[in-house]
């Protein structure tokens, strides 16, 4: 048993995954935005937010993979108990993924969907320092009424790999974390790089 | 566990005995639904009998010992104090716990059963057939 890793997750399990759930849905649909999601305290390596989402979206039909960085016990325990999802130790099977944005080269191991079922593919949940505060990039596509400039602290491999993956409809959704504040970038909006002047 | 989930109301007069010891609530009183499965005649093939309401608590004291239970109904209070005292029952006082709490539970439970199985016994009637001779 490992019941000493055990921690409390929401003080009021319906109500605040309904406000996760909301929160989620307001992100994905304005990509490029932050929103405050702080249901919950942090848990050993997963920031407040990640540790929110992964309690919302999370549950007995959802396989999740976990980052070397991010795999401890304490996570392990509690998201088996609270969430009850399986966690497996390969990447392509992963419903959901949580990695760090340093850990960008397992971005193209996940599974992207097919064509027939898109809606298959792997949720990534990117936990960075600050949402802010790298190279600006320009986003465009759904949601966005003409561009928004982002500027997310994440090498330009990044960017690179998240290219290599999507192929609309195929394509990897992710959530970026920094703390108690997330940001989401659907695979519907197009990523490029502020054009030198 | 099976005397504490069974023991109903007559858990609340430990209340305060349980609740002494300082506690978190790791997952809080919850109900839900479990389906309840059986085999006819206890060998025949599995099959659902229906739904039943379960509620589950699970708690961690200070000292570290951690407490889950499952009892039947929707009583949260139950829940949590069958919790409790499942932690207080891992811990190094559980002789005391035992004789305290669980013995007079098990004893109380046992009386109201056998006294329940003698006014059953008391209605007792016998049918007889007559075996046709012809």
């Amino acid at each position: 048993m490992n019941s000493q890793y055990l921690r409390p997750a929401f003080d009021n399990p319906v109500d605040s995954a309904q406000q996760g759930f909301r929160i989620a849905l307001k992100a994905i649909s304005e990509p490029g935005l932050s929103h405050d999601l702080g249901l919950v305290a942090e848990l050993d390596s997963l920031a407040p937010a990640t540790y929110a989402l992964a309690l919302t979206l999370l549950d007995s039909d959802t396989t999740v993979w976990l980052s070397p960085s991010l795999d401890t016990p304490a996570v392990r325990a509690n998201l088996a108990f609270h969430c009850a999802c399986p966690i497996t130790g390969q990447v392509q099977e992963a419903d959901f993924a949580l990695l760090q944005a340093s850990e960008a080269e397992f971005i193209t191991l996940f599974n992207n969907g097919t064509d027939r079922d898109p809606e298959l593919s792997c949720t990534a949940l990117i936990q960075l320092g600050s949402l802010d505060g790298g190279q600006t990039t320009i986003w465009q596509g759904p949601g966005i009424e003409t561009q928004r400039e982002v500027a997310l602290p994440v090498e330009t491999v990044f960017w690179q790999n998240r290219q290599a993956v999507t192929k609309f409809p195929c394509g990897i959704d992710m959530y970026f974390i920094a703390g108690e504040q997330i940001m989401a970038l659907p695979r519907s909006t197009q990523v490029n790089f502020q054009q030198e002047n | 566990m099976q005397v504490l989930a069974r023991a109903g109301d007559a858990l609340m007069s430990f209340e305060a005995e349980l609740t002494a010891a300082t506690y978190r609530r790791i997952r809080a009183p919850e109900t839900g639904m479990v389906m309840v499965r059986g085999r006819a005649g206890g060998t025949g093939q599995a099959f659902n009998v229906g739904e039943m309401t379960v509620t589950r608590c699970v708690v961690r004291l200070d000292d570290g010992s951690t407490g889950y239970s499952y009892i039947a109904g929707r009583n949260k209070q139950h829940a949590e104090l069958a919790a409790l005292a499942d932690a207080h029952l891992q811990g190094q006082e559980q002789e005391r716990w035992m004789e305290t709490l669980v013995r007079p539970l098990q004893r109380q439970q046992q009386h109201k059963r056998l006294q329940r199985e003698a006014d059953i016994a008391a209605s007792k009637v016998n049918f007889f057939t007559m075996v046709r001779g012809d």
